[in-house]
């Protein structure tokens, strides 16, 4: 019965949707060419004629992302953020021991890891690094990174990672560093404004009609698109770090976060 | 208009549909988990094609990657088998 409900429901609200979207048209015009406002951003996101409107890099989701919509990144940054502070402070008092057993799965299964983790690195790395030229960028970059160390943990064990440095504080410490960047990044404006005296604006990338601040579109011929390299480099670090903390807390086993959570027994 | 796009879209539909359903109905956790994960990966094809390239980089190591993961940690912290 259980079973017959479930199905029928997911019948009904599929055979729905489907009118809804190619009878009803919900979902517009799709694959009809560009509708205006896409054509605003393809005409500006990479124009060196208007400065004003410009972010200087040729891929239009970052540009949005971390420039014409930065403050919105920002606060699912801090979301982010709180949700990995809620882990931390769920798992105060455990000690994550840095000895125990490595056996870890099957020879096979290790070697096909030792080759694939460095290929994950790279690939995450030039993710992030390329951001502002094709598809891509911090947060994509961090998520493909962060599944090196938890393959990692899953094929080797939480004491390979943690003897080799990456432990939770140096994980914690690298994810405040990142956090920390991006913040200095929003603000280099200000100082620009405290010391020259020019009109400049939190996360202020390249120059305004009243404002004469802006960061470097190329360094040494090279296009790095102002601050969006350097937002999409330090959000790589702090979603990288930040989902290796959650799992390094997570693989203690619950025997040990039981005892630490459950606290004094209660008359 | 019928074209290539629309019947891919249409068939990684149908897939991640299934899987939901294999998902909602299965009681092994461990089984219900890799269910929806083939259904998230469905979904990382239909972003594809609807031309979101960013949003594919990133569904792709959520999807396959960190979510099972994640899940296969919070199972083995309870029991594999939910009760009726």
């Amino acid at each position: 019965m259980r079973k017959f409900l479930t199905a029928t429901a997911v019948i009904v609200i599929a055979v729905l949707s489907s009118v809804a979207v190619t009878v009803g048209g919900a979902l517009g015009p799709l694959f009809n060419g560009v509708r205006s406002l896409a054509e605003f951003y393809l005409l500006n996101v990479f124009n060196a004629h208007n400065r004003t409107l410009t972010a200087m890099s040729p891929e239009a989701v970052t540009s949005i992302v971390w420039d014409y919509r930065g403050l919105d990144t920002l606060f699912e940054t801090v979301v982010f953020y709180m949700a990995i502070i809620g882990c931390v402070a769920l798992h105060r008092g455990i000690e994550l021991t840095k000895r125990g057993s490595e056996v870890g799965l099957s020879r096979i299964v290790k070697t096909v890891t030792k080759i694939l983790i460095p290929l994950n690195i790279v690939v995450a790395a030039s993710i992030a690094l390329h951001g502002h030229l094709t598809p891509g960028g911090g947060f994509q970059a961090g998520a493909a990174m962060a599944v090196a160390p938890i393959i990692i943990i899953v094929v080797f064990s939480r004491f390979f990672l943690m003897k080799r440095g990456v432990t939770k504080e140096v994980a914690l410490s690298l994810r405040s560093m990142g956090l920390l960047g991006i913040a200095l990044v929003a603000l280099i404006p200000l100082v620009a404004w405290v010391t020259t005296g020019s009109v400049a604006y939190v996360m202020q990338n390249q120059v305004k009609t009243n404002s004469s601040f802006s960061f470097p579109a190329y360094i040494g011929g090279s296009l790095v698109s102002g601050s969006l390299i350097w937002y999409n480099i330090f959000e790589f670090l702090a979603v990288t770090f930040g989902f290796t903390i959650v799992f390094l807390l997570l693989s203690v086993d619950e025997e040990t976060v039981r005892k630490v959570l459950g606290g004094d027994k209660h008359e | 208009m019928v074209d290539l796009t629309m019947v891919l879209l249409a068939v990684f539909a149908g897939i991640a549909l299934f899987f939901a359903y294999l998902a909602i109905s299965e009681r092994n956790l461990v089984r219900a988990l890799i269910y929806s994960a083939v259904q998230s990966s469905a979904f990382a094809f239909i972003f594809y094609l609807l031309r979101a390239p960013d949003i594919v980089l990133v569904y792709v190591p959520i999807s396959v990657g960190i979510y099972p993961a994640a899940i296969l940690f919070l199972i083995r912290k309870t029991k594999e088998v939910e009760e009726p």
